[in-house]
């Protein structure tokens, strides 16, 4: 269903063939005149006292021409607690935690020096779970946190970074009332984004002090503020240009290397190219937060759910970083897409001696949504009530309030769960069918977009949005050429540049279609009525007479001779009235929050988000009952997604998520073996392959977003959340057996159908 | 003695360093930079290259002991302008994302279309089991394989 | 890493007298091992020697006797293509096929993953499946040994410093032959593995069998008790179980991110009775 000649069409990528031709350049790919090769030294220790730290060594081996410690950043920064440092100042708080970094002619001159560089540490106890932080007199993994700016000003408890509590209604009286209530304990384990580039930055300082920075990141705005941040720059001398980007995942969220790669350049003054290899990056960088999940849900007979209360614990690592947003989400979640009237959502992040968590696709999502799914399908199977059925009696819709007030304005979830219904197929003997919902938000903090009309009547579209991989540059384009009636051909997507591109907060939190692309509808819209402006006069007639024509031209509906081409009237612009046509548009999603007056909140780290987004999909699976290995056949994926700017794109996204959401539910563990990750290593930590790979079934849904781009919202997130909670509900429907935690290995399927055995 | 072997038919030699990887080589000294880096040790595939026609991973073949081999890398086949089906198949089922991993399932495709024209579902996804894609759950990718058999 | 020499001598003798006068210089087969070794910093050799122009470690060759000789050099790729294997040697191209990933089944050899001497690869079960001799060069002189005396412990095996595997020997075998692996994801390392080459008559007799559990200890398992139990008997659900149970406790497996020591002893007698149902 295409009524639009661009959006709605699988545009091919804008830079697929570059990619596919092996020309496409990220950061590792970029070489400067001059440039030194940058490492980074780990921590050994997961909490330590930093006695000293010799670099002479290091700095006297020939080739090498900077090496920094933490003495050479002194500031505290984070997102919700200053807490962090570049480089570890005093102590250092997780293996693999970044001390010292070197510049050097060559990447082996580089790792030689870091070697010379002796560090004299003294032994501090430890505590590697939230279990241990939280006990009484836990050693403090921030001994000055008091001292520490803080952007959510509550009372905390020892070794904890954020505390959330949301309520609504009186779940205590609801739960009395209740007919049937599930509880139960749920454990998911941290995940690592394995992103296939590892994370790398490229800087270079120009003769008057001002840094460019080249990196694979999410944003080029969060790398210019931080960095001049870090540096104690203000943010005119730092310009960040994303060089293309190899995934993310939400792993590049937030800075990685770029602040070491700007000093190094700007104290050697050279380029300096920081790229970490893989096992430095699998030990310095972040993972997902794991979390304990206490959740309890009520329902009456007749299937109604009525009451849900959660106790969430996040292990944040040994930073705090965007912590308490992942936590402000996950208990936004935690409800559920249902009905719930009575909610006690509580949550809480620990401080751990271990690398950091921080956002993941998904952003506590699925944590939250792993608990809650199952215990559906728990109440479900209590009341004897198909679990598409019950969903679909308690789903939300269009209309609908969620948690804090915001009103559903367009809600697919229906017919998400109506069409993976009519999609299921008998049961096949020896299979497990089990289904998962999810909700999530499409959106998050601010954006921007600049259209202009060139010379020749082409177009060119700044936004500041990375495309990391999904398509942002393909579909943005897209919405631009439709508004303007253009051949996508026509609209040239700029690299995001600070110095060139209007901000944008972020490529994360599903929020680039949504968000930029309204900035972009809006911008396209302001660029468009400029041209029609001028056609106006050109043609001598009324504004509102006039109509676009495909391929770039202006003209009288209704009088097919009487039109004039985006080039003429850009020439008109550029040369005799008027001046360039550009247009720019600034979007800040206004509805969302909590409503005082419904919901009762503490410790909130999130403010107003965006439109929210649904889905739902079904799992097929076998068990082997010797080993208790999970075979996942196939998987069908319904989500809403508004409209379908780019389907094939949309198809994309489910694929890649519902992948990740794969290894999420069966293979990915960073283990702990006391201090030390056990398996920081590719050998080790397995994600699906090929082979793993069941046939997965997207269903597109489409309910138009009012406030959407041509109603579309985002995709990125939600296909990864429901595979987990599907396949263990597959599990219970084919052994009877419920497994809390995750992932589900072989081993503890087995464990489970033994004492189902007993 | 400097040892060559040919990349995209051109003559190159070994560097003195013994511990050189064809990878290094490629890369650093080539300025063929469509095989990655992604690991180093042989696990992602992201380094894929052909080396005498068959699938080698480029960061595991010492630079020095590939005298008299034929390398094939990813920029060999839009060498003429034009790029390879396999290419164009990639793009249009969608299957190139990030885009990281694409020039390895590229060679890796070639390969297995040298000996299998007409490859199933199955064999596709085994040709491809050594390379990790994060992105697209590589179903795209082993469509567009089966589809370029059937060019 | 600079100054590193490389050697690529064309006769068998030139590499062991390399070998033999620095005992820092390494040996490189295939490089699917050494290679990442080097990448990591884990290895800092003198020298380097290619084996690649020694023509004396390639061929696959059946002899007329029934065995067949695989040069250390062959890669795992060719040894699983191969139609010199026949009978119960099924269990050799079996394994060869299912190792890492096509890329590394193109390059890595058999003779460097045998010297390496992984307790969690596949080679070392499947040899001692196949009751395998590891045929060894040095500059002292030839020898060759037995394969479940060969793989000795983790990294550990019975060549001693500046000797070489050549050549790999399988004696013929009768009946069919598996390498039954289980793992986490497909191009994993094993979590358990049960090779095994076995002679089952079509009324489920047992006349000969072999069975060698590899990824649960320092070295593969072989249970002469069990296979005594099940050799001349007929194969029924609670012999083979009882067989499992004696390897199980056989084995001396760790705790680790693939499976704890009491897994795979849980799972082994399942994959043994499997292993054993497909060689009917």
């Amino acid at each position: 269903m295409t009524e639009f000649g661009v959006v709605g069409t699988s545009a091919p990528r804008l830079d697929g063939i570059e990619k596919a031709t092996g020309r496409a350049a990220y950061v590792d790919d970029m070489v400067r005149p001059g440039m030194l090769h940058g490492a980074v030294l780990r921590s050994a220790y997961a909490h330590a006292l930093i006695v000293s730290v010799d670099v002479s060594a290091a700095l006297a081996l020939p080739g090498v021409h900077c090496v920094l410690t933490g003495d050479d950043f002194p500031h505290r920064y984070g997102a919700f607690v200053q807490d962090e440092v570049v480089l570890a100042r005093g102590r250092v708080r997780y293996v693999g935690e970044p001390v010292a970094a070197v510049a050097a002619e060559t990447p082996a001159l580089a790792r030689e020096a870091l070697n010379l560089i002796a560090v004299d540490y003294e032994e501090l106890p430890a505590v590697m779970t939230p279990a241990e932080a939280l006990a009484p007199d836990a050693p403090l993994v921030h001994e000055d946190f008091a001292a520490y700016g803080r952007r959510v000003a509550v009372p905390l408890p020892p070794n904890v970074c954020a505390v959330t509590t949301i309520a609504e209604g009186d779940a205590d009286a609801a739960f009395a009332d209740c007919d049937v209530v599930v509880e139960g304990v749920y454990r998911t384990q941290p995940q690592v984004h394995v992103y296939l580039e590892p994370c790398g930055a490229l800087a270079e300082a120009d003769a008057a002090g001002k840094v460019t920075v080249w990196s694979s990141c999410q944003s080029v705005f969060r790398v210019q503020a931080t960095v001049a941040e870090v540096l104690g720059l203000p943010m005119s001398r730092i310009r960040a240009i994303a060089s293309k980007v190899g995934g993310a995942f939400g792993g590049k969220s937030d800075v990685t290397v770029q602040p070491l790669a700007a000093l190094l350049a700007l104290r050697s003054r050279r380029p300096v190219k920081l790229v970490l290899t893989r096992d430095d990056d699998f030990m310095m960088m972040r993972t997902r937060h794991p979390a304990e999940i206490w959740m309890k849900t009520g329902a009456m007979a007749d299937g109604r759910l009525v009451a849900r209360a959660a106790r969430i614990t996040l292990d944040g690592g040994a930073y705090a970083e965007d912590s308490s947003a992942v936590l402000g989400f996950a208990l936004l979640i935690a409800r559920g897409p249902y009905r719930i009237d009575h909610i006690r959502l509580e949550g809480q992040v620990a401080y751990t001696n271990r690398l950091r968590a921080a956002g993941f696709r998904g952003y506590g999502n699925p944590q939250v949504t792993f608990a809650g799914e199952c215990q559906i399908d728990e109440i479900a199977a209590r009341l004897g009530r198909d679990p598409i059925d019950l969903r679909l009696q308690n789903a939300v819709r269009a209309g609908d309030d969620w948690v804090g007030g915001q009103r559903l304005e367009a809600c697919g979830l229906v017919e998400c769960l109506e069409r993976l219904r009519d999609a299921l197929p008998p049961r096949m003997p020896g299979r497990g069918i089990g289904v998962a919902c999810v909700a999530h938000i499409s959106g998050i903090l601010s954006t921007s977009a600049i259209v202009r009309v060139l010379e020749d009547g082409t177009v060119t579209l700044s936004t500041g949005a990375v495309d990391l991989g999904e398509g942002a540059d393909t579909v943005l384009s897209q919405i631009c050429a439709e508004t303007l009636g253009v051949p996508l051909d026509r609209v040239n997507y700029a690299v995001p540049d600070t110095d060139g591109s209007p901000y944008n907060w972020s490529t994360g939190g599903s929020r680039v279609t949504y968000m930029v692309g309204r900035a972009v509808t809006a911008a396209a819209g302001q660029a468009r009525d400029r041209l029609f402006d001028h056609a106006a006069e050109m043609l001598e007639c009324a504004v509102v007479d006039l109509e676009l024509r495909p391929g770039g031209r202006v003209g009288i509906a209704g009088v097919p001779g009487a039109e004039v081409a985006f080039r003429d009237i850009s020439a008109r612009a550029h040369w005799a009235v008027g001046g360039p046509i550009i247009g720019n548009a600034s979007v800040m999603f206004e509805g969302g929050g909590f409503d005082p007056k419904r919901s009762a909140v503490t410790g909130n780290g999130i403010g107003r988000l965006g439109a929210f987004v649904f889905g739902a999909q079904a799992a097929e699976i076998e068990v082997d009952d010797v080993t208790g290995q999970i075979a996942v056949r196939r998987i069908w994926a319904a989500h809403d997604v508004g409209r379908a700017i780019n389907p094939t794109a949309v198809a994309g996204q489910i694929a890649g998520g519902v992948a990740q959401g794969l290894g999420y539910a069966l293979y990915e563990d960073l283990c702990f073996d006391g201090p030390n990750p056990a398996n920081p290593t590719l050998m080790d930590y397995k994600v699906p392959g090929a082979k793993e790979m069941p046939e997965i079934i997207p269903i597109i849904v489409e309910h138009p977003e009012p406030s959407g781009p041509f109603g579309a919202k985002g995709i990125g997130e939600p296909p990864l959340v429901p595979v987990a909670p599907a396949i263990a509900n597959a599990l219970a429907d084919v052994r009877g057996v419920r497994l809390r935690q995750l992932p589900l290995t072989p081993e503890r399927v087995l464990d489970a159908l033994d004492a189902a055995r007993t | 003695m400097n040892p060559t072997f040919t990349v995209n038919g051109r003559s190159c030699s070994a560097p003195a360093d013994g511990t050189a990887t064809l990878l290094d080589v490629l890369r650093d000294q080539l300025a063929l930079t469509g095989a990655k880096r992604g690991c180093n040790y042989g696990v992602c595939g992201t380094c894929s290259v052909l080396i005498d026609g068959v699938l080698g991973r480029a960061c595991l073949a010492l630079a020095a002991d590939c005298a008299g081999r034929e390398i094939v890398t990813v920029e060999a086949l839009d060498a003429d302008g034009t790029p390879d089906p396999i290419q164009q198949r990639l793009v249009a089922a969608g299957a190139v994302q990030c885009g990281f991993c694409t020039p390895a399932m590229v060679l890796a495709a070639r390969g297995l279309l040298a000996v299998n024209p007409r490859p199933s579902r199955a064999e596709a996804a085994a040709a491809i089991s050594g390379n990790i894609c994060r992105c697209s759950g590589y179903g795209a990718i082993v469509d567009a394989i089966v589809a370029a058999g059937h060019d | 890493m600079t100054g590193v020499a490389f050697h690529r001598p064309s006769r068998l003798d030139d590499v062991l007298a390399l070998l033999a006068a620095d005992e820092d210089a390494r040996p490189l087969a295939g490089g699917q091992t050494l290679v990442p070794m080097l990448n990591l910093d884990l290895l800092a050799p003198s020298a380097i020697i290619s084996l690649a122009d020694i023509g004396e470690l390639r061929g696959i060759d059946r002899r007329d006797d029934g065995s067949v000789r695989i040069g250390a050099m062959e890669t795992h790729a060719r040894i699983a293509a191969s139609a010199a294997f026949a009978g119960g040697q099924a269990v050799i191209p079996h394994a060869a096929g299912q190792i890492a990933s096509p890329a590394i089944r193109n390059f890595g050899t058999i003779g460097g993953a045998c010297a390496h001497g992984d307790p969690a690869s596949d080679w070392p079960a499947a040899l001692v499946a196949a009751d395998a001799r590891i045929e060894i060069a040095g500059s002292s002189g030839r020898r060759d040994v037995a394969a479940a005396d060969f793989f000795q412990d983790f990294l550990t095996t019975a060549l001693q410093p500046g000797e070489l595997v050549t050549g790999i020997v399988v004696p013929p075998l009768a009946g069919r032959g598996i390498h039954h692996r289980f793992s986490r994801v497909d191009s994993d390392y094993a979590t358990v593995i049960v090779a095994c080459a076995a002679d089952i008559a079509p009324d489920g007799t047992c006349n000969v069998v072999r069975l060698a559990i590899g990824a649960c200890g320092p070295h593969p398992a072989r249970s002469d008790t069990a296979e005594a139990l099940l050799t001349g008997r007929m194969l029924e659900p609670a012999l083979i179980a009882q067989a499992g149970q004696m390897l199980a406790e056989a084995i001396d497996p760790l705790d680790d991110v693939r499976g704890s020591a009491a897994y795979r002893r849980r799972i082994l007698p399942g994959l043994i009775a499997r292993a054993l149902e497909s060689l009917r």
